[in-house]
């Protein structure tokens, strides 16, 4: 630890925390729109109706299917080369919506899992006693499902901080790109600066991930919805 | 049902608003559009010293900059810059986000197939850089199978490596001041830029050296979209009158053709 | 017939000009796949370790693993390739000269092993406590319970996530672009800066990553449907 890491370190932090802040807002508001987008999505994909079930089933596969820094692409790129006003996206309009996007691939499958493992009697019993389809839903089902979907939405979350590291290709003043000016202003100190990059990344996401592994542990519903957790969080963990 | 159908009547009534004010916008021509507004709106490059960069008071600065707030002024209405990588320009160009990009764009065919570009305001000469310790001294010794030549993604360069040197790899980065960091750190052979980017880069880092000979010349030239026709000939006709006036001489006397820039913004 | 489709997709999607890249971009979908293929062999065959020493229970060993699977999942790919990319040289000064798809391919490697390490230590740790036992009670020595006892079993479990993992991996391979390494996603890119068209360039990369992606996704089915005549535990969902 030299003085030369130090006068480094406190000229480069404020930079990194700014980006920070940045990368803060961007995965808000990508959890935001990916939430309500996804809960939207896999509450109808949950219930397993006959043409939209297959049809968001499709969609997920498309994004699945397709890395993200090309999903960032296209909004970027593609969609306003379309000519439609509402779709002139700039950077931050489509890393907003690519980022929200994304995480609705997630919470939908988390979702639809959540609704799927709850047992068929349910269902049953709620329409026996008189209810509409959605009002089983948001008395009966839903609140049993939020047990099984927290657990998931922490590790959803972590993904999409992550993925906030690759919309720094379109400009954006995030962490990463934030790394990237600095390392531009102190070319003989790369490798310091990006692990201080890494450092906050971490201090930020580890306890996340800390909670959410405790919470899993604790709220393990057997074995089969275990091992959709565990699937869905490996197929999640990018 | 009642409530869907009041819902659905609702974000039909918006969707005419969105289309009907699209509309009435067409109507206008850009250059009256910028009138109206007051706002000139220009995009530029994020790290291009010395057209466009960030300088050591944390101001924006450059060639470009300059030009731009030149036009402003003259139009008497206020500059708003963007900032973009080289590649995200012409996209954020044609998605509308601003009027013209003020950048050392050459206008090459592809480029005016699908843009409108003013007349150039200046030609560049692309050369080759490389490291110190290397053996080479002309842009023609680079032309080696299995050298790594780096070069602005998105850029002329890369099509200059592939026209001039084709027996090496084309490695493409980012932005300008990335392909020196590459360069001096070693990870690529040499690298093409223009002469005068590349004296910047040789004051940046101590390990750099010109190569000798002029690979090609090009135009630089300012971009607007297609539909802009007024708007290009305002441009034509501004880079017209100050060259005459002599006034293009001295900002590219003080950015491009020596480094007394570096002195008061580095 | 043909003929009068063809025209009418042009304006929105001129195949033409996407044929004349057909050359960038079987480059670009050589360099994705190959780098994809070394990584996941090498992430398995590491990851496989990892598992190991994760399951042998000493702490001077897990201690370690776990700390370094924790840094792998708690900061970002991208992060993670910059700087084995530009920190590797300079801590091995040799590796300076490794081209950057040889790079990529430890980046990629170093962050996917965890991963493979959980998938396969799941996959061990699901074959019955009886089956070990009784490989035990039989003399076999560990190697022995392994390959003949537990491997084998816990292949069947191991398989479809395995798959999964892999096909997360090739969508990994598109960040290499951003290390000039030329990928599919550089070719896309290539096409987009020369001609101006972004639906030919990123929408033709995203169709031949969908149709990687459906290859994979039809031999996990297959995998999965031959398997499950041989396993007694369902299918994960």
């Amino acid at each position: 630890m030299s003085q030369h890491h130090i006068d480094v370190f406190f000229s480069v932090m404020p930079f990194l925390l700014q980006g920070f802040a940045e990368t803060l807002k961007l995965s808000l508001v990508g959890v935001l729109w990916g939430s309500v987008l996804g809960a939207l999505l896999g509450i109808i994909r949950g219930q397993q109706i006959a043409f939209f079930s297959p049809l968001i089933g499709a969609y997920i596969h498309i994004l699945r299917g397709t890395p993200f820094l090309v999903q960032l692409y296209i909004a970027y790129f593609v969609l306003p080369n379309t000519g439609l006003a509402w779709l002139m996206w700039d950077s931050q309009t489509a890393a907003f919506a690519s980022l929200g996007i994304y995480t609705s691939s997630y919470v939908t499958e988390i979702v639809s899992a959540a609704i799927r493992a709850i047992p068929r009697g349910q269902w049953e019993a709620s329409f026996a006693v008189g209810f509409t389809r959605m009002q089983s839903l948001r008395h009966v089902i839903l609140p049993q499902s939020v047990g099984l979907i927290m657990p998931s939405l922490g590790g959803v979350y972590v993904n999409l901080i992550k993925a906030t590291s690759i919309v720094s290709v379109v400009g954006i003043a995030e962490l990463t790109r934030q790394g990237e000016i600095s390392i531009l202003r102190f070319p003989a100190d790369i490798l310091y600066i990006y692990l201080l990059v890494a450092l906050l990344y971490f201090a930020f996401c580890f306890p996340v991930l800390m909670t959410v592994d405790w919470l899993e542990r604790r709220t393990k519903v057997g074995a089969k919805y275990g091992t959709a957790v565990l699937s869905g969080r490996l197929e999640a963990a990018e | 049902m009642k409530r869907y159908l009041r819902l659905l009547t609702a974000a039909l009534g918006l969707a005419a608003m969105v289309v009907g004010q699209s509309v009435a916008h067409a109507a206008d021509t850009i250059m009256d559009e910028i009138l109206q507004r007051g706002e000139l709106r220009v995009g530029v490059q994020t790290q291009g010293a010395p057209v466009s960069f960030v300088n050591k008071d944390g101001e924006r600065a450059g060639l470009a900059i300059d030009i731009a707030r030149m036009m402003a002024d003259d139009l008497g209405v206020k500059l708003v810059l963007q900032d973009y990588d080289w590649k995200g320009l012409i996209p954020a160009l044609l998605a509308g986000k601003f009027d013209l990009i003020a950048a050392d764009m050459t206008p090459t065919a592809e480029r005016t197939a699908a843009l409108l570009f003013s007349r150039p305001f200046f030609y560049q000469e692309t050369v080759a850089f490389t490291t110190t310790d290397k053996p080479y001294t002309t842009w023609q010794d680079l032309n080696v199978a299995g050298l790594n030549i780096g070069a602005v993604q998105g850029g002329t360069y890369v099509t200059a490596v592939k026209e001039f040197l084709p027996e090496t790899n084309v490695k493409e980065f980012a932005s300008g001041p990335t392909v020196a960091q590459a360069l001096s750190a070693g990870r690529i052979d040499g690298a093409l830029s223009d002469l005068g980017n590349v004296r910047g880069y040789a004051q940046e880092y101590d390990n750099l050296k010109l190569l000798d000979g002029v690979i090609t010349r090009e135009p630089l030239a300012f971009a607007t979209r297609k539909e802009n026709v007024h708007l290009k000939f305002w441009m034509d006709n501004y880079v017209e009158l100050i060259s005459a006036n002599h006034k293009l001489d001295r900002l590219l006397d003080y950015w491009w053709n020596t480094t007394a820039w570096q002195a008061d913004h580095k | 017939m043909l003929e009068l489709l063809g025209q009418q997709i042009v304006p929105i999607y001129n195949y033409r000009i996407v044929l004349q890249y057909a050359d960038e971009f079987s480059r670009g979908i050589g360099n994705t796949l190959s780098a994809a293929a070394a990584s996941l062999v090498l992430s398995i065959a590491f990851g496989f370790l990892l598992a190991l020493i994760r399951l042998s229970g000493r702490s001077w060993l897990t201690y370690p693993a776990a700390a370094y699977t924790h840094s792998i999942r708690a900061t970002p790919l991208l992060l993670q390739i910059y700087i084995v990319y530009f920190g590797l040289p300079l801590l091995i000064p040799a590796t300076g000269r490794w081209s950057e798809v040889v790079l990529g391919v430890i980046a990629l490697t170093l962050h996917t092993t965890p991963y493979m390490a959980e998938i396969i230590r799941s996959g061990i740790v699901s074959v019955p406590r009886g089956q070990r036992e009784g490989a035990i009670a039989v003399g076999m020595t560990p190697i022995q319970q392994y390959r003949h006892i537990i491997l084998p079993q816990a292949f069947t479990n191991t398989l479809p996530p395995l798959l999964g993992q892999s096909a997360i991996l090739v969508k990994d391979t598109s960040l290499l672009s951003l290390i000039t390494v030329f990928d599919l996603v550089s070719a896309g890119m290539l096409l987009n800066s020369e001609r101006i068209r972004p639906n030919e360039g990123f929408l033709s990369v995203a169709v031949i990553y969908l149709a990687i992606y459906c290859v994979m996704l039809m031999l996990s089915r297959v995998a999965e449907h031959y398997l499950a005549g041989t396993s007694r535990k369902a299918r994960t969902a």
